[in-house]
Parts: structure tokens; C-alpha cells; sequence
């Protein structure tokens, strides 16, 4: 009744305005229309305050197993629920029409739920339409790297290993320019970053990290390409099994490489294309870094179909060492070198996304990854035995059921 | 059996006019915009000083509207704007409740668009393209 009340009183003020006053409508229809109108201006008061600050968030939750102890993307032939497991909040704080803050919080399964700034940066856009960013941000080297986490705008379970894990960094710490120039029915967009950034879980630090990359969509098709550069520096450690006697063994850390300043460059060219229904994505990727620390090429091709709400895709994917002569076993030392990072497999994946519900897709994918050649296939868990100089998996199966939601 | 198809084409005939017609609305101030602005509009690119309202999620005529100008289905649409969340580059315009609420909103700022079925246009919005 109360409310009644209140709306009759805001009606019969703004009936008085003299453009309504002499309206010639019955009553009701009148009251409704004005009714309509306190609305509106509700509704245009509460976006002015959601306008300044907006929350969201996404989640993930997966579970992977292999076939064998490989380690393709961490996962064995027990059940494993941490890897792809990751909750992610968002703040975008509008400072002014054109400048913003933006933070974002990311919890990984596999680094024990750790809260770690993803993003965490300032914005704003001159009158000329040049966006200026500072702070901490993604790399943006790939084509999913910007929203790397974000599961549910990814088609497929996961974002092929053998290309986006070749780089084991995927934020920095500087500034970034970027402009877009619009056209017709398109919109070329020019970024250029520079900064710092580390290895996690390591002691490897790259500086003068700097890049520039150009990317034109239609919405239909994308096309992008990349350069950038860096420094490297640090010591590449990797737990090994040192045997005591025979039968006898121990774990150590053994520094690999000593990286002093290794000049680092990387090249990526992308393509996709969605009509709605067809589904194209390729990437091809080359990283070179000086001396014994690998060269590597990469790419993938992932075509998938939608009908309604499902998804099906298939993936192949490849990886390969481009300087194994940088690593021959001349030494004890460059033996080691050559074991830990020469690497080469195929990767062949086959998936379902289904948009199961409002904001939440879940996924099924298998894949395949075989053609190690004379390499561990870049696996860590894959070790070798040095009396028959074979490694002891030739491929691996991975399972994923996974869900990817957003709120 | 002829009997049965003929009022199987005419119920379908009957389905394909009872269809509902998108078209994009403008304030009656407002100066004509191409489809490809409204598509950019829609997908928060191009001119910022346009002003976009949608109609909420589970709407047939958001639905319709995003197939004819943005290309966009439903699932499609919601990645999308899940990308450009959650890499600061936007968020996805506001959403008003129904083709009353969309006109009242049009028919408040010189610089909005939104879209609506045809038949629920009146004189308060105009009609800038029928997608």
C-alpha cells in the first residue's frame, strides 16, 4: 500500500510537468506510463552506481587422469582434481568515463589455492582512442592468453599444451599501449608491451620483456600475429635421481643451465574463424632462445562443429625442439642438457563442450600424445633409463571432465 | 494424408508469421546509424558515445536480433562478453525487462538504440533498420 502511495505521489509531481498535464489519455494509461517512467529513472540511478564498480568472477573444476606417470599436464594414473581446478574474482573499478582499475584474483588448484593478483592494473583511453595500461598484466603472446583462465569463453578443455606450454610465464609486470582502428566492419587492434616478469616457481627472471602484436576481426574471422623479446637469467633446476649404489637411489636438485642474460625472441601467427556453427582455430608459434635452453616450434589446428548446445571438437597439435645439435652428449653436463630438453610429440585431442545450463559449460576431452621420438616428449615425469638410453612411456592418454562457469 | 499435410504447412505457415520481427529503435533525435555501427554498438567497439540497451537473457527477440546483427547466439554472446570481462576491455550493456521498458529507456537519452519487436514501435522511438 506503502508503495502504492509512492508511486502515486512521484506520478502526480511529474503529472504537473505541463507536456503530461495536458496529455489527453485516461487515467490508467496514464499512471502506467508514468509508472514506467519512475522506472526507467530507477533504473538509470542504480546503473550510474553499478557503473563505478562491477564484481564478477569464474570458476572451473576439473578432474584429469592419464593412462601413466607421464605428467602430461601434470596429470597420472591417479585421479587428479587440483591442475584445472581454479576460481577466479574480478573488480573493475571506473575511476572516471576513461579510466579504469582493474583487479583480478586468481586461486589455482595447483598452486594450493594461493590467491595471486592476475591482473591487477590501470587503464584509460585519450580522446584519441590510444588505451594506455599499467601494472600487472597477460602477455598477450597467444591468442587465448589474455583470458587464459576463463575456461567458459575457451571452446575446447583446455587450450593446447604442446603450444601455450612452451612458454612458462604468462604475465608481466609494466605497460602496455594499444589502439584500435576501426573500419567498416571490422577492427584492427595494435598493442605494444614492455616490462619484467618471472618464472614461477623458479629462480628464472626475464627482463627487457618487450613485444608488439596486431590483431584484425570481423567477429567472424581473426587474424593475429606477434613478436616479442626478452632476457633471460637464472638457474634452470630439475629434481633428479641420483643412484647411490646399486638399488639405491636419491632425489636432488641439479642445475640444468645457468641462463646469464640469454637474448629470448618468440613469433606467433593465429588464425580462427565462427560462423556461429563452424569452428576453425590454428596457431603456429617459434621460440628461439640462445644457446643450450630449447628452440622450439609449435602449433595446432582445432576445428569443431556446434549443434545447439553441444560442441564437439577435435584437436591436433605438435611441438618440436628446432636445436637439439646445441645439446649433443659431448659431456656429462650437455648429456643431461639434451635429456631434460630436447622434446618433440603429436597431440591429438577429441572433445565435447556442452552448455549445459546459464553461464556454466561442462567438458569432456581424451588426448592422445605420441611420436616422442628420441626425446621424453618434453614430460618430466618420463625419465630415462640410462643403461638402454630409452625413456619409459612412448605416449600417454589424458582424460578431462571439466566444467567452466562464469558469474 | 493430404488433408494432414495441408494443415501441417498451414500450421507451420501460421508459425513462420506469427514470428516476431526485430527491428532496431533510435530516439526520434537521433541521426541514422549503419548496421555495422549497430553491430559494433552491440559488441561495445566503435563510437563510445552511443548508448546500447539490451533486453534480458531468455528474450526471443535478443535472441533474434544477435543472430541477425551480431552473429552472436545466446552461449556464443555470453563467451564473448566473458572474454571482454575479464580482460578489462568491457562489459555487456544493460538489460531492460520487456519492448516497454526498452522504449522508455530509448525515448529518455537522444544518443540510445536498443530493439524491439515491430509491432510493439510507437511514436516514442523510431525505427532506424529493420535487420
Amino acid at each position: 500500500m506503502q508503495f502504492n502511495v509512492k508511486i502515486l505521489s512521484v506520478a502526480i509531481s511529474m503529472a504537473i510537468v505541463p507536456s503530461l498535464a495536458v496529455a489527453d489519455e485516461a487515467a490508467d494509461a496514464k499512471i502506467a506510463k508514468l509508472e514506467q517512467q519512475v522506472q526507467t529513472l530507477q533504473a538509470q540511478q542504480n546503473a550510474s552506481l553499478a557503473d563505478k564498480v562491477k564484481f564478477n568472477g569464474f570458476i572451473s573444476g576439473a578432474y584429469i587422469s592419464s593412462d601413466n606417470d607421464a605428467g602430461y599436464n601434470n596429470a597420472d594414473s591417479s585421479a587428479n582434481f587440483s591442475e584445472d581446478s581454479k576460481l577466479g574474482l574480478q573488480g573493475t573499478f571506473n575511476i572516471s568515463d576513461n579510466t579504469q582499475a582493474v583487479l583480478q584474483l586468481m586461486m589455482r588448484g595447483k598452486y594450493d589455492w594461493e590467491v595471486e593478483a592476475e591482473w591487477a592494473y590501470l587503464s584509460h583511453r585519450f580522446d584519441n582512442g590510444v588505451k594506455i595500461r599499467g601494472g600487472k598484466l597477460r602477455v598477450p603472446l597467444f591468442m587465448y592468453s589474455d583470458y587464459l583462465d576463463v575456461g567458459y569463453a575457451q571452446p575446447f578443455a583446455r587450450p593446447p599444451q604442446e603450444v601455450y606450454g612452451t612458454i612458462p610465464f604468462s604475465s608481466y609486470t609494466g605497460a602496455g599501449v594499444s589502439y584500435d582502428v576501426e573500419y567498416d566492419d571490422s577492427t584492427l587492434t595494435m598493442q605494444a608491451f614492455g616490462g619484467e616478469s618471472d618464472v614461477k616457481n623458479s629462480a628464472v627472471e626475464l627482463s627487457n620483456l618487450m613485444g608488439a602484436n596486431v590483431s584484425w576481426t570481423d567477429e567472424i574471422w581473426t587474424l593475429r600475429a606477434v613478436y616479442a623479446q626478452a632476457k633471460l637469467d637464472g638457474p634452470i633446476v630439475s629434481e633428479v635421481t641420483v643412484p647411490l649404489a646399486a638399488g639405491v637411489n636419491t632425489q636432488a636438485n641439479y642445475t640444468v643451465l645457468e641462463l646469464n642474460d640469454e637474448k629470448g625472441s618468440f613469433v606467433g601467427v593465429g588464425a580462427s574463424y565462427d560462423n556461429g556453427e563452424v569452428i576453425a582455430i590454428t596457431e603456429w608459434t617459434r621460440s628461439e632462445i640462445d644457446n643450450a635452453y630449447p628452440d622450439t616450434d609449435s602449433g595446432y589446428l582445432t576445428l569443431g562443429y556446434r549443434i545447439k548446445e553441444f560442441t564437439p571438437y577435435a584437436t591436433v597439435a605438435y611441438m618440436k625442439t628446432q636445436d637439439n645439435d646445441e645439446r649433443l652428449p659431448l659431456s656429462t653436463a650437455t648429456a643431461i642438457q639434451m635429456v631434460a630438453f630436447n622434446a618433440e610429440r603429436m597431440a591429438y585431442s577429441i572433445g565435447l563442450r556442452w552448455d549445459a545450463i546459464d553461464n556454466v559449460a561442462i567438458k569432456f576431452d581424451v588426448t592422445y600424445a605420441e611420436d616422442f621420438g628420441d626425446t621424453s616428449g618434453g614430460f618430466t615425469g618420463n625419465s630415462i633409463d640410462t643403461s638402454t638410453g630409452k625413456f619409459t612411456y612412448d605416449d600417454t592418454l589424458i582424460y578431462t571432465v571439466k566444467f567452466d562457469a562464469v558469474f | 494424408m493430404k488433408k494432414l499435410l495441408t494443415i501441417l504447412a498451414l500450421s507451420l505457415t501460421a508459425v513462420t508469421s506469427a514470428n516476431a520481427a526485430v527491428v532496431v529503435i533510435g530516439n526520434p533525435a537521433a541521426a541514422d546509424i549503419s548496421i555495422n555501427d549497430v553491430k559494433k554498438a552491440f559488441l561495445g567497439k566503435g563510437n563510445s558515445s552511443v548508448v546500447v540497451y539490451e533486453l534480458e537473457e531468455g528474450n526471443p527477440i535478443r535472441s533474434e536480433f544477435h543472430q541477425a546483427v551480431t552473429g552472436k547466439s545466446d552461449a556464443q554472446l555470453k563467451a564473448f562478453w566473458s572474454k571482454q570481462v575479464f580482460t578489462g576491455k568491457g562489459t555487456p550493456p544493460p538489460a531492460v525487462s520487456g519492448a516497454a521498458a526498452m522504449k522508455s529507456a530509448i525515448a529518455s537519452n537522444p544518443n540510445a538504440i536498443g530493439y524491439i519487436d515491430e509491432a510493439d514501435v510507437d511514436a516514442t522511438v523510431k525505427v532506424i533498420i529493420k535487420p
